[in-house]
């Protein structure tokens, strides 16, 4: 087995045992059930049928919850390794240095990723009565853009456990980011936009450095809606690149935040004193 | 006897200034040495340039292979951190497992006698901190390497582990050739179960002392004076 493999599998076993995690996972259960019966009730008293209003409240849900514990999780990793002494254990065994940001990666997604099956598996079970064939695409994009959002949450956050000295200062760091990601700049660009007469190429470049909002219009995108559902920046993305192409440049933009921390954390290990 | 650890100009820079001047040093195989100095005299700081953990300017040569960037480098050496705290609801079993995956051994071959360590099966969050120490231990002879790096592997056992540690360790010596370094801030304590001690003072290598000389030279005088005494 790979020291990759081998790093990953204790993460991943140390995260679900940890009690925070556990809690986090179980609110996010409880709050895709929560929200998936309403949404449930209000599709059979309106006559209506399919997952529409289910899928768009988990669409912020499944944003919003995940990418805060994967940043926890990932910033809490390879520093409180180092606070421990565990990383300098780890890295005297004849391994690269690198294979050790990597298995945290992996171990740590693999953990979220649970967490976030059972949530979203519950909600399917509720939404299977009402589902019809064609919702089945517009779920796998609301899961899959979770998934990707959740992941890149983890690669920022073990970015960061590799950058900091001391858990306080990755936490802060994480917890900062992601209030900045999920209201600040969206916020901040929404007031700014008009005055700074900000041009296409800004409104793109805003959307593809808030992994958060490209999750977002990517979840949005396979449930159908349009418009105002999207937000401004969806709609500017639909009108210049069509459905297809949004939906490419969006999850390419996803790789790439998956990806690009990730080199960062693993270029900080190797190169960096533990 | 080969040279087992050879290392050439160290020295090791902070932002602050120097942790590690000009570090020269030489052992063969089959020593024990005991590194003293007082409190930030760097102890630490070489420890862990020796085990890879630190970057430094100079060279480190392990049986005469450079250590470097190279996991295979490190092949050979077993480190044990001052402290050491394992995440309490891993079990001991699952801890050494890691290493041992980490390392490529089987996890059996830790030369520590049965029961040094508690069973497999018990938690972190158990265990005392001597015995939590034990099994940081464990980990660091995993594969019996050939130069131990132990930075004050004593201080949180009680005097039967001492005892047993010390017994472990000077076996490992005399079969096996095995050399470690341990780091102590009373070096004198250790007399009579080291063969050399290294003294370290702000960041630099200020002396070097053969024990065993020492304890050669004891012996002879005690049985000059023997002789003597005899006749």
């Amino acid at each position: 087995m790979s020291a990759t493999n081998v790093v990953a599998g204790w993460q991943y076993r140390n995260s679900v045992r940890a009690r925070w995690v556990l809690i986090m996972g179980a609110i996010f259960a409880l709050m895709c059930v929560v929200v998936t019966l309403l949404a449930f009730r209000t599709v059979r008293e309106l006559g209506l049928t399919g997952i529409g209003p289910a899928s768009a409240t988990l669409v912020n849900l499944g944003v919003l919850l995940p990418s805060l514990m994967g940043l926890l999780l990932g910033a809490g990793s390879v520093v409180a390794d180092r606070e421990s002494g565990m990383l300098s254990m780890m890295c005297a065994q004849p391994i690269r240095r690198s294979s050790v940001a990597t298995g945290a990666f992996l171990g740590l997604t693999g953990s979220l990723w649970s967490t976030l099956g059972i949530g979203f598996g519950v909600s399917m079970l509720i939404l299977a009565g009402v589902a019809k064939s064609s919702d089945v695409p517009a779920l796998a994009t609301l899961i899959g853009a979770t998934f990707a959002v959740a992941a890149g949450s983890v690669s920022i956050g073990v970015m960061v456990s590799t950058l900091v000295r001391s858990r306080v200062q990755a936490v802060s760091i994480a917890v900062g980011l992601w209030i900045v990601l999920s209201l600040g700049v969206d916020l901040a660009l929404a007031a700014l936009a008009p005055s700074l007469h900000m041009g296409p190429g800004a409104l793109l470049f805003s959307i593809l450095v808030n992994p958060l909002e490209a999750g977002r219009i990517l979840a949005l995108l396979g449930t159908n809606f349009h418009g105002t559902a999207l937000g401004p920046f969806g709609a500017y993305l639909l009108e210049r690149f069509g459905k297809v192409g949004t939906v490419l440049v969006l999850s390419g933009d996803l790789l790439a935040w998956i990806a690009l921390p990730l080199m960062v954390a693993r270029r900080a290990m190797s190169r960096n004193d533990l | 006897m080969p040279e087992l650890l050879s290392v050439e100009h160290l020295n090791k820079a902070y932002r602050s200034g120097w942790g590690l001047h000009d570090i020269n040093l030489e052992l063969p195989s089959g020593v024990i040495a005991a590194l003293g100095g007082p409190n930030g005299s760097g102890k630490s700081t070489l420890l862990r340039c020796l085990a890879g953990l630190s970057r430094y300017e100079g060279a480190v040569r392990i049986g005469g292979r450079l250590v470097d960037g190279d996991p295979a480098s490190r092949e050979d050496i077993g480190y044990l951190a001052q402290t050491v705290a394992m995440p309490e609801q891993a079990t001991i079993g699952e801890v050494i497992d890691l290493f041992a995956q980490l390392r490529g051994v089987d996890r059996d071959t830790i030369p520590l006698p049965e029961g040094y360590v508690r069973e497999d099966h018990q938690r972190i969050e158990i265990l005392s901190g001597g015995q939590r120490h034990r099994v940081a231990l464990a980990v660091a002879l995993l594969g019996t390497p050939s130069l131990l790096l132990l930075d004050e592997p004593v201080a949180n056992l009680d005097e039967q582990g001492r005892a047993t540690f010390w017994r472990v360790l000077r076996r490992l010596r005399d079969e096996r050739g095995v050399t470690a370094i341990v780091s102590s801030p009373s070096p004198s304590e250790l007399r009579g179960l080291v063969d050399l001690a290294l003294h370290m003072d702000d960041g630099s290598l200020v002396r070097q002392e053969d024990l065993r000389v020492d304890a050669e030279r004891d012996q002879d005088n005690g049985q000059a004076y023997a002789k003597e005494t005899c006749a």
